[in-house]
Order: C-alpha cells, then structure tokens, then sequence
C-alpha cells in the first residue's frame, strides 16, 4: 500500500498504489482534506492501485463532493483499472465517484 | 509495532481457538447424541465462521479446508446426510489440522500435515457423495442449498455498523459470498457519507440494498451475515412480487432448517448493532493484566508502608489519608483479583475430546463427567492445571480403567466413568479426578517401591505415604510401557507442577471400586487477606480465609492441661501447635499468648502466638529455591516497615505438626531453625540472626 502527493501552483496529485484500505484510510484523508484546503485543482492516479476498499471510496467520494460544492476540479487521471472497476460493480457502485480527466 | 492486518489476524487467532473448543465439545456431545439438531447447528455456525473469518483474514488454505467440513455439516442440518462416528472423527481430526493451519506464522510448534489434510478431505467428500475434482474454495462453490428448490427474490439491506471494520471484517467479502447463493443485484447506498471533515476513515458509512434470487431461506442467507450480526443492521425479506406468500414460502422452504435456526430467526430477521448487551466484554492481553496486578501488588506493599508511617507519627490527618488509601487499596485489589478470576469450565472440557480419543485407542468404553465447572481460580493456576490433569486422566484410563471384560466379570458398568470436579474450600481450590476402575493395589506400590529402594522393607507406611510413592520420579507399578503411560513419568510431573502451585495432592483408593486424586490449590498466587501475628521478633501471616477466632492461652491454661497441647474451646477440645516451639524461637515467654483458631481439611487446630497484630493485605513473594523444602511456608511478604513476614500454610503446618508429634520430635525439627531465621530477616533481606541452617 501506499500514496504519494505532488502538489504546484494549481493542482495536488495524489497517486494512489496497491492496496488502498483501512489501513491507510486516516492518511488518504490527511492528504484530501490537505489539497482539499489548498483550494486547488485535485488529481488522483489510479494505475498503480491494485485494491481499493470501503473506506477509500467512501472518502474519495466524500472528497468529489466537496470539491464540487466547491467549484473545485477534483478529476481522475487517466483510466480505472479494469481490476477495480470491475470489483467496484459487483459492491454495488455504479460508476467510480470520479470522473475520468479530459484527454 | 504490529501492523493492522497482523493485529486482525491475531484477533482472529484468538477468537478462532476459542471456537474450535467449542466446535470440539459440540461434536463430542453429537457423538452421544446424533439426532441433536441444536448441536448440528452449532457445529455448522462455528465452521462457517472459522472459514469465513479465515478467508477475510488472509487464512486462505485454512478457509478451503473448513469449507469442506461446513459442506458436510450443512448435508447434515438439511436431513441429507447422517452423523455418524466417523464423521466425528473425521471433524476432530480436521479441527486438530484448522489449530495447526492456525498456529502457522504465530510460532505453532506443530505445522498442519497436509497428507492427513488430503486424507481427511478425501473421506469427508466420500461422505458427502462429492467428488474431488469439485473446486473447494468459496469462491467457485455455491452452496449446496443454492441449487434445491424454487428460486425467490430476497431484499436484503445491510448496514454495517461502526466498528464493523475496525475488527477486520470486510463488506465487499461478505456481498462476495452473498453472490454465491445466486443471482445479486447491489446498490451501494452514500446517503449516510458525511462531510469529509467529519467522516471517521476507520469506519464505514456506505450500506447495501440488495436483491438476491435463490433458492436457500432467509437463514441460510443469514448465515453469510452470521459473525457480523452483532455488528450491523441487516433485514432479509422476501421481494414484493416474488409470487409466492411470505409466511406460507418462508414456512415450507425452511422446513429443514427451522430447528437451527428458530432464534435467530425471530424479530422479522432483523438485527441491530447498538444492542444494550454489546460491548459487555473485552479481550485484554493477559500480559497487560499480569502487568497490571503486579502493579496492583507494589501499590498494596506501599500502601502498607504508608500506614505503618501513619501509625508511628501519630498525626489524625496522615491517619485519615492512609486509611482513604488502605480502602481503595483493598477495592482495587479485589477488582484485579476478581478479573484474574477464571472459570475452570474450558479446562475441563477439553478433556472430553482426550477422553474420547483414549477411549478409543484403549478399546474401552469411558465417559466424563464434570462437576463445578464454574468454579473460578486464578488465571496462573488455571493455566498450569492442564498438564497434571492430563497425565492424571491418562493415568486413570490406561491403569485404572479395566478393559470391558474385566468390567463385565466383576458385575460394573461397562461404561467406565471419569469424574472431574473442581469446588472451593476456604482459600483454596480442590480439583479432583477420580474414576470407577480397579483401585490402586497398595501393596503393588509397596513392593515396587521397595524394590527401587525408595523405602526399607521394613517401613511401616501408612496408606497415604504409600500412595505419594506413586509421584516419586520414574516409578511405575505398570508391567508395560504404553503409548499412553507407564514410564513413571506423568505422576511425578503433577507432583512438580503441584508443588510449584504450592498445592498438595491427596490419593484415596478402594480396590476394585476405584481411585481419587485431590489437588489442593491456592485460590490465588498474587495477594491474599492475612492475619500478622508474631512469636518473639518474628513475624507470621496466616490466611484470613483459614482462621475462625483468636482466644487467650494463660500459663494457668497450659498446666490444667497436663502438659498436653489442647485447649478447650467452649467445651470443644482443640489441639493446637506452639509456633515457638515449632520453629524453634527461643525468646521470653509472654504471660498471656493468643491461640489462632484455623479450620483446615484435618480438622479445627490453634496455632499458638505471642500476639495478634492485625490484619494485612498480603503480597506473596516466592521464597526462591533455598527455601523450597519448607512445606509449612508458602511464601513470604514485606510489612510496612520494609520487614519480612513468612505466610504460613496452615493445612501443611497441621499435618507436619501431627507427623512430628507421632515420631516424637516435635519442637526440635533442624529444618525449621531456616524459617525462624527467614522470618527475622531485615529490611532489604539482610540478616539479623546468624541462624542459617538451611532445610
């Protein structure tokens, strides 16, 4: 498990990897409510993330939501992994709570 | 520092032994009674909850394997399958494999024999008529249920609860093995998602709704959910328009299983997670809780420092804090004693599935039965009680127990009894193991012994000191050696590990009618109630829970006696033994002495003292090795003013003082001259005296 945050001016990246759970839920959320603050444009990253579960969904979900109250671009960088979005469809997610970024 | 993920597989270490004891006694209660269908079900749940667990817990190998047995024991609840001797032992022998898979990665001595593994599983499909090509693993394999019967649709909504996932438990697993019932439609629902500045990332706030098209019941569906139902809010109700009527559908579909599960069914299969009754226990580590009495303990020694200043400055307001603090003192060390206070039921029952594999082994037809299985005694002893009960019950099964014919010709049952009870007597704990077989041949032992040159051939013994030849070290009455004992070697490992509970062990036996082993142990072996007394400069405590009263001893008492070392109690007469002659203390004789009136197992006895000092909560230290043959002590502690007392046995003291009276040398015991010293040692250990004779 594991993330990483690359922030500039105008966007915080944070790229997620492996497996994403419980256990490093508390740091997910440090470093959302982090870029969250900032006021910036987030980016999160998906390709090196193997397993996502609960809690990092919840929160990521949580985070789209704010930034979107807050007029805050909050987007996915390049595609799902079909491993994950294939294990997010069988829990009853719909489609993952981020868009994907404009190419 | 463990990381989560081996704190929960710890956890669920924890959890799972204590569900394989259970597993393990519910198949040894099935064995005598088949047609239970409670037991059934509790077989089922805890395998299904070992395996579920496993899975969601990284234990993938052991989750497989158990998975097979749930299989069986599923065939089983649904009328389809038997139980038979077989399947027992096939499911012991696959418990004793699930500890070892257990045990792996956490230092388990033993790793799961995975010939015997394939083997069992082989015999268990042979059973259940399936086949070994059939994938074993949750995750290819729908429930049996799944495909008998007509398909309904199930709304199912699932709201984990707070702590859901701080135990480790996974929900998307649980809709994993909610999908192998049958077709699943999910809809995650975010309604109870919270402000991210607000949402606890350990917790889980998404809930499920579901649909679910099976054929299995409303129980089987529950079983998905059935270690988490604590732990959630779940409803299961068949889906409008499903086509078939609620009540009649969940009557007629359940029907095999209804007996199961009847319980839990009740309250429309709804359950919630905020019951007023959860949270009732916690798992503590039981090196924190040793941890915390030793701490207990230093507390109890300053406190008793404490009060002895408060005495000696004579100042009201010290005297009133030190008495504040005595109280609490005395609350927290029955709270911590209280909480090291175990029930000595699951050491008992793990003796059933011995019993039931000797038995066995043996050819003989033995059954067990338990008496005071509430009883409680302290974690430590409880903890080492199970190697000398061991070697006592296997005793009694290979030497006691005769074979069936030998049974039958002397007109016994032919199910021999093995009786293990455990009660309180005064500060103590008597645990005994008796059964109904040939007795101990008294003069078997004699010879044996004599022939080992243990005893002269011309020692008069009585039965007792015969018997405890039995714990003597490599002494055997067997003609041969088994698999099971006759090496000599189990008695005398419970005589070591009695003696280091400071306990004693007591034999009766009647030929032919059957043999009973006593152990006598301390209640606890941290801190007791006592009574300080002194004889000279020496300090004593006794037991509280032993004594009865305290009475006065005038030079004018002792010689209307005669000499003789008897007082009369309000027309009883009691024998007592003088302590200063005992431990050969030889300081002026006060005017008055005081007379302790303590009950022991032999009867009621005075020890005689100078004076009553008071009570005292006691701290037992051990004495260490220089000191270890000192029957009469069971440790000592340190007073307030930094001195040491010796805290005397009085069961022990007793029957020495008989012993010594009957050989006539009484008073005048060499070894005794190491407890008078030891009990006049200064501050910090040093010596006063320069009596040193060790014992």
């Amino acid at each position: 498990m594991g993330m990483t945050l690359t922030e500039n001016e105008a966007l915080s990246a944070i790229g997620l990897e492996e497996t994403v759970d419980i256990s490093s839920a508390a740091e997910l959320k440090a470093l959302l409510v982090k870029s969250l603050s900032a006021g910036k444009g987030v980016r999160i990253s998906l390709e090196g993330a193997a397993y996502l579960d609960v809690t990092a969904i919840q929160l990521l979900w949580a985070a789209e939501r704010e930034a979107r109250g807050a007029g805050v671009g909050f987007v996915l960088e390049g595609p799902i992994p079909e491993r994950i979005s294939a294990a997010l469809l069988d829990a009853g997610f719909d489609k993952f709570p981020i868009t994907e970024c404009a190419k | 520092m463990a990381s989560n993920a081996d704190q929960f597989k710890q956890s669920f270490r924890e959890e799972a032994r204590e569900i394989l004891v259970d597993l393990e006694a519910a198949l040894l209660e099935l064995n005598e009674n088949a047609g239970d269908r409670e037991l059934v079900g509790r077989v089922f749940r805890g395998l299904h909850t070992i395996k579920g667990s496993g899975a969601m817990f990284g234990f993938e190998d052991l989750a497989t394997f158990t998975h097979n047995l749930e299989t069986a024991f599923d065939e089983v609840r649904n009328g389809r399958l038997e139980i038979n001797s077989e399947l027992i032992d096939l499911t012991l022998a696959a418990l004793d494999q699930i500890r070892a898979m257990l045990e792996e990665g956490a230092g388990g001595a033993v790793p799961a024999d995975a010939a015997a593994c394939a083997e069992i599983l082989t015999k268990v499909r042979r059973l259940t008529g399936a086949t070994a090509s059939e994938p074993a693993g949750d995750k290819a394999v729908p429930k049996t249920a799944a495909t008998a019967g007509p398909v309904r649709e199930w709304s199912i909504r699932f709201a984990p609860g707070p702590d859901l996932m701080l135990n480790g438990t996974s929900p998307l697993m649980l809709l994993r093995e909610l999908r192998q019932l049958g077709g699943l439609s999910v809809k995650a629902s975010m309604a109870a998602v919270p402000p991210l500045a607000e949402l606890d990332p350990e917790r889980c706030y998404v809930a499920w709704e579901m649909v679910l098209a099976t054929a299995v019941g409303r129980d089987a569906i529950r079983d998905v959910f059935i270690f988490v139902e604590d732990h959630c809010e779940l409803s299961i109700e068949l889906a409008a328009g499903s086509g078939v009527d609620p009540a009649a559908n969940a009557a007629v579909a359940d029907a095999t299983a209804r007996g199961l599960e009847e319980p839990r069914a009740q309250g429309g299969g709804r359950r919630t997670y905020d019951k007023p009754d959860n949270a009732t226990s916690l798992r503590v580590p039981a090196a924190k809780l040793d941890q915390f009495v030793d701490l207990v303990g230093e507390l109890v020694t300053v406190q008793a420092r404490l009060s002895e200043l408060a005495a000696r400055r004579d100042d009201p307001e010290i005297a009133e804090v030190s008495e504040e603090i005595e109280r609490l003192t005395s609350s927290l060390r029955e709270n911590s004693m209280n909480i090291r206070m175990l029930p000595i039921r699951a050491t008992f029952e793990k003796f059933r599935r011995l019993v039931h594999d000797l038995a066995r082994d043996l050819g003989k037809d033995v059954e067990l039965t338990i008496e005071g299985a509430d009883t409680e005694l302290d974690k430590t002893v409880i903890d080492q009680l199970s190697d000398p009960l061991m070697h006592l019950i296997r005793n009694s099964m290979d030497h006691g127990i005769e074979p069936r014919d030998r049974r039958a010709a002397r007109g016994k049952r032919p199910t021999a009894t093995i009786h293990l009870l455990a009660r309180h007597s005064g500060a103590s704990v008597l645990i005994g193991v008796s059964d109904d077989g040939a007795g101990i041949d008294a003069e078997a032992v004699r010879s044996r012994a004599v022939e080992k040159g243990l005893v002269a051939a011309d020692a008069q013994l009585t039965e007792s000191e015969t018997f405890a030849l039995l714990f003597q070290p490599g002494f055997s009455t067997a003609k041969q050696v088994t698999d099971v004992s006759g090496r000599g070697v189990g008695m005398d490992v419970v005589r070591q590990r009695v003696d280091s509970l400071r306990g004693t062990i007591d034999v009766a036996s009647i030929p032919g009618t059957g043999t009973s082993v006593t152990l006598r142990l301390p209640l606890t072996l941290a801190i007791i109630d006592g009574l300080l007394v002194s004889v000279g400069d020496a300090c004593f405590v006794l037991p509280l829970a032993n004594t009865l009263e305290c009475i006065e001893l005038t030079r004018a008492d002792v010689e209307r006696a005669n000499g003789k070392h008897v007082a009369n109690v309000r027309g009883v007469i009691v024998p007592y033994i003088r302590l200063r002659e005992h431990f050969n203390i030889r300081t002026p004789l006060p005017e008055i002495e005081q007379i302790m009136l303590v009950e022991t197992e032999g009867g009621r006895y005075g020890f005689v003292v100078d004076r009553v000092l008071g009570d005292c909560q006691t701290v037992i230290k051990n004495l260490g090795r220089f000191y270890r043959h000192v029957q009469v002590v069971s440790g000592a502690t340190i007073l307030g003013n930094g001195t040491v007392a010796l805290i005397l046995d009085p069961e022990r003291l007793a029957a020495d003082a008989v012993r010594l009276g009957r050989q006539g040398l009484r008073g005048h015991a060499a070894g005794y001259q190491a407890v008078g010293a030891a009990s006049r040692l200064g501050p910090g250990g040093k010596r006063e005296s320069s009596q040193t004779n060790a014992a």
